[in-house]
């Protein structure tokens, strides 16, 4: 199709020669990272300070301890509880573990115990990766405990801790970030503007089919999200070290994905909006609330829980947990599969939405 | 082949409770230049739009060379070129990257390459300028230029000298003449009564959205007028403004201020009524002039306004 190829080839050089949308659509993504990793590379640790209570003192507590104590990314302090909590107030200590009086005891009778884990829930490192840790060594005992083969010893342990610092939290997180500025600020407002100026209405003087325009314009916003992946990847990759676990296949297919619902929200939004004034105001209302409340900067478990229907409304928050579970294999709020299906939800109903309420003039 | 190459028919459009076209009929004959002449908001770009399928009629219908625009969309616009109003483009792409992706638009169809068209009007050293860097006079061009990609029947300009410095206005007028010349119909509009009277076969009078009076320009003129006028500054004005309602061959009058409009059948009598006016009560009339009627002395008697308000 020589027209719909003349069209894209068009569009991109048009975007290729626009500066200012250059500037947002790929430097400013890059900027963000590099901003957060000079932010939080400095307190990036490889080691986490734990506080460890044990009021038992009996061999399985000295067990657990001396466990705790084999685990490379945690930094064992001991001393009583009042002490240790002290600590984690003044942030010295990030976890304070408290092994009950009674816990042998109960361990050797067979009879559950409850083991009190105190941290600071506004630290979104404690949350996201400290108490993971702590959790799969306790597993880890508590299998040792009940008899079952001990098959996995050490190396689950140093893959969450080497793996996961909070650069590689950041860099899927700003790249769906990015995604969504094509859906909104890339999208949206432009087309309002062609609209406006009536460059659109030009082209309907002419047989141009109006589905060739509209594959252009998409593909054109597909192909820079490709870009920014690449782009985002890169930087992470070279700079900061990045290590991509999962499949790229699955990483193009979010990208893509989440590119396409992005860009046809723009769309509903640019039929609802009449003129430059409205679609910029549209946009940044929807903007801000998404990059906040969709767990790019911080994880959703940490907002309060009568925000948590808002945070599942939106449709960034699942793309920024795919691509954060398949770029670094970071436990994810949903799975893959939720992910997947919400995105092409949106897709459709917004694809549906446009068809109806869109118009080229 | 004889058919019109345009034929409207009781044309409306309404929006909400402004009429803005209210039954326009017309038919435009092949190869004439027929020319819309009106103030700004009397439906002219309406009309125009209506004629090229970019709006729909309320009521009445349209045929373009021959065909239905509400129902063969596609193939008219084949075969017409557009210029609109606005001339927006695409803004960071170079004249002949616009002009090689219009003609992208027309496949199948016989079409100018961009060194034709551009050479043709004039914008050979400007190949290479991003379209927001043209002037305005390069911009008209350039969207005429467009509008000739697909060797068109027939062009629609809406108001193509609009904002143009004179010598762009007449190297514009010498492009339309040229496509006459070429057997090409041009259907255009304007509010410049110079532009209807020296480029159009046939005009059609509009206002408020109606056809007030139609037919060659020359034509219109006589009908209404088969008197000169006589204008000049009455700077003393004369209190009895009546005198000049009694000098020889004077039909009728009208005071613009200072600015005083004799139409006459006799500018000769005329004019000796008024010297020996001035001899008279020793007053000196300024800046005195005479001139045939124009086309907007007609739209002036035909509406009571001028063609810009």
């Amino acid at each position: 199709m020589k027209t719909f190829f003349s069209l894209y080839v068009a569009s991109l050089k048009e975007m290729a020669r626009d500066r200012m949308a250059l500037f947002w659509t790929l430097a400013f993504p890059v900027l963000f990272i590099f901003l957060f990793g000079t932010i939080f590379s400095g307190g990036g640790p490889d080691t986490f300070e734990v506080g460890l209570a044990d009021q038992d003192g009996g061999p399985a507590s000295q067990g657990i301890a001396k466990a705790f104590g084999e685990v490379d990314a945690l930094e064992i302090t001991t001393g009583s509880e009042i002490e240790l909590l002290e600590k984690v107030r003044e942030g010295d200590l990030r976890v304070v573990v408290v092994l009950p009086a009674g816990l042998s005891a109960s361990l050797e009778q067979g009879r559950p115990v409850n083991v009190p884990v105190h941290y600071d829930p506004s630290n979104q490192t404690t949350s996201t990766i400290v108490l993971p840790i702590l959790f799969q060594v306790l597993q880890r005992i508590d299998r040792g405990l009940s008899g079952a083969p001990q098959l996995l010893q050490v190396e689950p342990v140093s893959v969450v801790s080497e793996g996961l610092r909070n650069i590689d939290f950041f860099v899927p997180g700003i790249l769906a970030m990015a995604i969504m500025q094509i859906g909104l600020f890339g999208t949206a407002i432009p087309i309002v503007s062609l609209r406006e100026q009536q460059v659109l209405r030009r082209l309907g003087a002419t047989p141009l089919p109006r589905l060739t325009l509209l594959a252009s314009q998409v593909a054109l916003r597909l192909t820079m999200a490709l870009i920014q992946a690449v782009l985002l990847l890169g930087v992470g990759i070279v700079v900061y070290d990045l290590q991509m676990i999962g499949s790229w296949l699955a990483l193009s297919g979010f990208v893509l994905l989440g590119a396409a619902m992005m860009i046809s929200l723009g769309y509903v939004i640019a039929a609802v909006s009449r003129t430059q004034e409205s679609v910029t105001g549209l946009t940044s209302i929807l903007n801000f609330p998404m990059m906040f409340l969709s767990g790019i900067f911080f994880p959703i478990e940490l907002v309060p829980a009568w925000l948590s229907p808002a945070i599942k409304a939106i449709p960034l928050t699942y793309l920024g947990d795919a691509l954060r579970q398949v770029m670094v294999d970071a436990p994810g709020s949903f799975s893959l599969a939720t992910d997947a299906l919400v995105l092409a939800a949106w897709l459709a109903v917004c694809t549906l939405i446009s068809v109806r309420f869109f118009h080229w003039e | 082949m004889d058919q019109n190459a345009i034929e409207a028919t009781g044309l409306r459009k309404y929006y909400n409770s402004t009429k803005a076209v209210d039954g326009i009929s017309f038919q435009v004959a092949q190869g004439e230049v027929f020319g819309m002449l009106g103030p700004n908001g009397a439906g002219k770009t309406t009309t125009v739009e209506m004629c090229e399928g970019l709006r729909t009629p309320d009521s009445g219908q349209v045929s373009v060379l021959g065909l239905d625009v509400t129902r063969e969309p596609e193939k008219v616009k084949a075969r017409i070129g557009v210029q609109l109003q606005t001339t927006a483009l695409y803004p960071r792409l170079t004249v002949r990257e616009i002009l090689d992706l219009f003609r992208t638009f027309f496949p199948g169809k016989e079409s100018h390459d961009s060194d034709t068209l551009m050479d043709l009007m004039n914008l050979r050293e400007k190949e290479k300028t991003l379209t927001k860097n043209l002037s305005g006079g390069q911009r008209q061009r350039l969207s005429v230029a467009l509008a000739l990609i697909n060797m068109p029947e027939l062009m629609f300009l809406d108001e193509p000298t609009t904002g143009l410095d004179p010598q762009a206005r007449r190297n514009m007028w010498d492009v339309i003449r040229d496509l006459r010349k070429s057997g090409t119909t041009v259907f255009l509009t304007t509010h410049y009564m110079e532009e209807a009277e020296s480029l159009c076969d046939r005009v059609a009078v509009v206002d408020a959205g109606k056809i007030i009076a139609m037919d060659t320009p020359r034509e219109l003129v006589n009908q209404h007028f088969q008197e000169s006028a006589i204008e000049f500054d009455d700077k003393q004005n004369l209190p009895e403004v009546g005198a000049f309602r009694t000098l020889p061959g004077v039909t009728r009058t009208r005071r613009d201020g200072q600015h005083v409009t004799l139409y006459t059948t006799d500018a000769t009598s005329t004019l000796g009524g008024l010297s020996a006016m001035a001899a008279r009560k020793a007053i000196h009339f300024d800046d005195l002039y005479v001139r045939r009627a124009t086309l907007e002395d007609v739209f002036l008697k035909l509406t009571g306004k001028t063609l810009r308000e």
